[in-house]
């Protein structure tokens, strides 16, 4: 399902002392199958953007067409007659710290809970629970028991298991890995990525690590004081770097490294683009031997 | 320098039947040093901290903060006035109107003085740098912010040490090195003692020592340079590493022998380039 963004503004509180333009005219498309990260800094309005895309907001003006539905803005807008449960079945979001949302007596009821919710008979919907559990890797041994008795990490993955359980074609993740350590960090990356290229689900992820959004994304978008300032692929968004240094972003610690590499041996800012460690260490390799050549 | 905490053979459990999320553990915090405590989620580290301020009675073993022991409840507010803990949530620890009523709340709490308030006051938020955020709201600060704040509340309490429960984990990049700085400073200018507890290994080699914690044991304790020698160790019980040693364990295995092991990009460049030179 592909999601398209067409001008949209959003205004906090207009009419009041403290209306602010949390967006400003921004236009983006999503396509079906793609992987999107959404980096800004706080309060550029990325996670607005993201709530937008299933209707948790709505444009001030400007529209959003996701599949067959139009989200429009202003005094076009009819609230009542968009179906926001179709989309909302269509579009999962995972919010941030969504263990905080956990609350059904086990494991299995709290996962089933979202599909229930949009209609799915029980024994489905606790097949579908199963499922989710088993890819996100939470032992069956757990299932009964209460989500409160799990890890910090167990339980974010219990929480996203229930939006996964909706089936949705396009998955919102807002700060996925925010507060977990390394190992938990990698685990739910690696889901995700997989749903990405197995499944071919729609993800969009808001997110604070560079590295992520360089590694996994097919599509970086970058936002700034509620407009969106640049995008494009990672290694045309990472390789300007004095760019998003500007609006307070860094480029992933790869790219970082190799600049500041070629700078303290002298030879002109490289132009090729190394997220991973080993293609970065390839890198420093031809920098190294590269320069060596010229000796 | 004195030791400001000792625990000695600390265990604990959150139920009676089940495993000791903190087993036997003895270590020792000297004034002055900064401190980190690493170790993956479930690793006993929180839980540490709670026991060094006396929120956690130990089950066994004890916890003695500048001379009393956190069994001895006449002394458990002396102990949490030099015992300062900033938490993870930015969120979750306001009281205040504004930034200055917040930083007043712990000293109006403890009794000080208005007078010596309003001087500590002052010299607490020039310290985080956010004198100019005292009339502001502190929910519209950023995340940075926010911990700078919750920091001057401690430092105007003049504690012995702050314990750090991964105060930086919620924060994007710029936030981060706004703490770390701020914490750097205290440091070292004013001599305060810093226990940080963290996943940011990028973090951890600035730190004079590092303690490896898993299933509630210390594993290991030494300087980063020493801990992170042992690299195979860290990441088998699931720990990330400073990219700056994944790095030169990557160019080592491309045929690169670098004398020393940095654990910093900038150290590495400079390897790097002192390499470069002989080539």
């Amino acid at each position: 399902m592909d999601i398209t963004v067409n001008h949209v503004t959003h205004t906090y509180q207009p009419g009041t002392p403290f209306m602010r333009m949390a967006l400003n005219d921004v236009s983006v498309a999503f396509p079906s199958g793609s992987f999107t990260s959404i980096i800004g800094h706080t309060g550029s309005g990325k996670s607005t953007l993201a709530q937008h895309l299933n209707g948790l907001l709505l444009p001030s003006t400007g529209s959003i067409t996701a599949g067959d539905l139009t989200l429009e803005g202003g005094s076009k807008r009819k609230k009542k007659k968009i179906n926001f449960k179709a989309l909302r079945e269509k579009v999962g979001y995972v919010f941030q710290y969504p263990e905080h949302q956990l609350f059904e007596e086990t494991l299995l009821k709290d996962v089933a809970f979202g599909p229930i919710n949009f209609g799915v008979p029980q024994d489905e919907a606790g097949r579908r629970a199963k499922a989710c559990l088993e890819l996100v890797h939470i032992p069956s041994a757990f299932w009964e028991r209460s989500p409160f008795d799990l890890s910090g990490g167990q339980m974010r993955r219990v929480a996203i298991a229930g939006v996964l359980a909706v089936q949705p074609e396009v998955i919102i993740l807002d700060e996925p890995t925010a507060g977990l350590d390394p190992r938990g960090r990698k685990e739910i990356m690696d889901l995700f990525d997989q749903l990405h290229r197995q499944q071919k689900r729609t993800i969009i992820m808001v997110t604070h690590n560079m590295s992520d959004a360089a590694l996994y994304s097919d599509q970086v978008v970058v936002m700034n004081h509620g407009s969106l300032i640049m995008a494009g692929s990672p290694a045309e968004v990472f390789s300007r770097d004095e760019a998003l240094q500007r609006i307070g972003l860094e480029s992933p610690e790869t790219m970082q490294f190799i600049r500041r590499l070629a700078e303290k041996i002298g030879t002109p800012q490289p132009t090729l683009s190394a997220f991973t460690m080993e293609d970065t260490a390839d890198a420093v390799l031809k920098l190294l031997k590269g320069d060596a050549a010229h000796v | 320098m004195p030791n400001i905490i000792d625990v000695s053979d600390l265990s604990y459990r959150y139920q009676e039947a089940g495993s000791r999320v903190l087993d036997h553990v003895t270590l020792s915090v000297k004034q002055g040093e900064w401190l980190a405590i690493i170790g993956h989620n479930g690793s006993g580290k929180s839980t540490l901290a709670k026991c060094l301020n006396g929120l956690i009675q130990p089950e066994q073993g004890n916890v003695v903060v500048s001379g009393y022991n956190t069994k001895d409840e006449s002394a458990i507010w002396k102990i949490r006035r030099r015992v300062g803990m900033v938490f993870q949530n930015p969120d979750n620890q306001f009281v205040g109107a504004t930034v200055r009523d917040d930083v007043a709340f712990g000293m109006e709490n403890h009794g000080v003085a208005r007078e010596e308030m309003l001087q500590r006051l002052d010299e607490a938020l020039k310290l985080v740098k956010m004198e100019a955020y005292a009339d502001q709201e502190p929910h519209r600060l950023s995340g940075g912010q926010k911990q700078r704040v919750a920091l001057a509340g401690i430092v105007a309490l003049q504690p012995l040490i702050v314990i750090l429960d991964e105060a930086t984990s919620m924060l994007d990049p710029e936030g981060r090195r706004d703490v770390l700085e701020t914490m750097k400073l205290l440091n070292k200018q004013r001599g305060l003692t810093v226990l940080s507890i963290t996943h940011d290994l990028d973090e951890a080699v600035h730190a004079d020592r590092l303690i490896v914690m898993n299933e509630g044991k210390v594993i290991r304790q030494g300087t980063p340079a020493e801990i992170f020698q042992h690299a195979e160790l860290l990441e088998e019980i699931g720990l990330d590493l400073p990219f700056a040693v994944k790095m030169e364990r990557l160019l080592r295995q491309r045929g690169l022998e670098m004398t020393e092991r940095p654990l910093t990009q900038e150290g590495l460049v400079n390897a790097l380039w002192t390499l470069r030179s002989t080539m």
